[in-house]
């Protein structure tokens, strides 16, 4: 017993300096697995380190990202050309006809103000006394609408009955041209349910379809350039004044007498 | 030189051939294209008759309908003549043809209307001439757009009415 006392003591005696290190190493452990155990120690230890990580790679993100994203897309863009045009062509063109037809309203609005404004005293006594033309007399002329065809076609059946057009299209068959006229009126017409309403006009990109009801036929006129209210007007005048001096039944029954009268009385193209 | 323009419709129920009998007399090709959205499709076709007369046919082809009154009317409105045209393999097509005929006659009394049964490449002739009779079909032309048989003469038939 008295030795077992004694081994004791000694194991005591030459483990003291591990006894003490294990215990400190035991502490140490018991924090870290504290730290990590409880979020808010853990954070505030982690936190800095991520934050400086995230900093570095934003920084760091556009020279490294920004040369291959920009080549990726390059490659993209070239191999796949018409896909990309097929997709911006209708916005980009969209935008640029509403501009420019909007802009050209705007131009022959203040030309047509301005046309008006040349008949006052003023100046009807400056061109007196040798003044030069105003350039909106130029810009008018420019834009000026003009009639490249007039077509008369009866209205049950679309068959053509006159057809007069100053620089005749090779290309196109008004027989075929009248009956599509129709059924595209009528179609129009029937599918939006407008009573006693009748399709007035067509427009195609620079022409415009003006379209003059009467009881048993109707005038088609094509008409290239500014189509403003104004030429409305004027046309809408022009095909009454045609309609009432010009068409009677026995003319809307000889397509030659009625073709001849049609090409005289819209011998000048402008509106 | 008389000139005339006439206006002639074809109708019929879907499927029946309007359109191939139209390209082959128009074109002298055999089509099974579909016409577009529009439901119509318009060619001309200008002949010269024995009198000197020129005619201008302008063909309206219809989309098919089983029932002419579901169509777009405005569509048949001043037609000169109407080709009514039905499948001869078909019985559908025809069934109630004499209902229909009565609603053209009805509704465009002036008219010319002839009546077709189409496809008699499929079936044999005398088959087709007994079912027909049979089902009380009266009948002016058995046509084939395939082969062309008999296309030719049905269009100068419906000329020599339009001129006469």
């Amino acid at each position: 017993m008295e030795q077992q006392n004694r081994l004791e003591l000694l194991k005591e005696i030459l483990l003291a300096e591990e006894k003490d290190i294990t215990q400190s190493l035991v502490d140490k452990v018991d924090k870290l697995a504290h730290t990590l155990n409880e979020p808010t120690e853990l954070a505030q230890k982690v936190d800095p380190l991520v934050d400086t990580k995230i900093n570095n790679l934003v920084k760091e993100m556009p020279k490294t990202l920004s040369p291959v994203i920009t080549e990726a897309l390059k490659t993209e863009i070239k191999n796949s050309q018409d896909a990309v045009v097929e997709a911006l062509f209708p916005i980009i063109g969209k935008m640029i006809k509403k501009y420019i037809s909007h802009e050209i309203k705007v131009l022959n609005d203040k030309v047509n103000d301005q046309l008006q404004n040349m008949f006052t005293f003023e100046n009807i006594m400056k061109r007196f006394f040798g003044r030069k033309p105003k350039g909106t007399d130029i810009i008018n002329a420019a834009t000026s609408p003009s009639l490249i065809q007039v077509m008369v076609i009866e209205k049950e059946t679309g068959l053509l009955i006159a057809n007069h057009a100053p620089d005749p299209n090779d290309g196109i068959d008004e027989d075929l041209v009248a009956g599509m006229l129709t059924a595209i009126k009528s179609f129009v017409e029937d599918a939006f349910k407008g009573g006693d309403q009748e399709l007035e006009t067509l427009a195609y990109e620079l022409y415009t379809l003006h379209i003059q009801n009467f009881y048993n036929y109707y005038i088609v006129a094509v008409v290239s350039g500014v189509y403003t209210i104004m030429t409305k007007d004027k046309l809408e005048d022009l095909l009454l004044e045609f309609a009432d001096k010009g068409v009677s039944k026995k003319e809307l029954q000889d397509n030659e007498l009625f073709t001849n009268k049609l090409k005289l009385f819209f011998s000048d193209q402008t509106i | 030189m008389i000139k005339l323009s006439k206006k002639i419709a074809l109708v019929g129920s879907f499927g029946v051939g309007k359109t191939s009998l139209f390209r082959r007399f128009i074109d002298n090709e055999f089509s099974t294209d579909y016409k577009s959205t529009l439901g119509v499709q318009i060619q001309k076709k200008v002949i010269t008759m024995d009198n000197g007369t020129e005619l201008t046919m302008i063909l309206w082809d219809t989309e098919g309908h089983e029932n002419i009154s579901e169509g777009r009317s405005s569509y048949l409105l001043g037609s000169h003549a109407f080709v009514y045209v039905f499948d001869i393999t078909r019985v559908d097509t025809y069934k109630d043809i004499n209902d229909q005929l009565v609603f053209l006659k009805k509704h465009y009394p002036k008219a010319i209307i002839k009546v077709v049964g189409n496809k008699l490449d499929a079936v044999s002739k005398k088959k087709v001439v007994e079912t027909l009779q049979e089902n009380k079909v009266n009948y002016d032309y058995l046509t084939s757009a395939k082969t062309g048989e008999y296309v030719e003469e049905l269009f100068a038939d419906i000329a020599v009415d339009l001129t006469t």
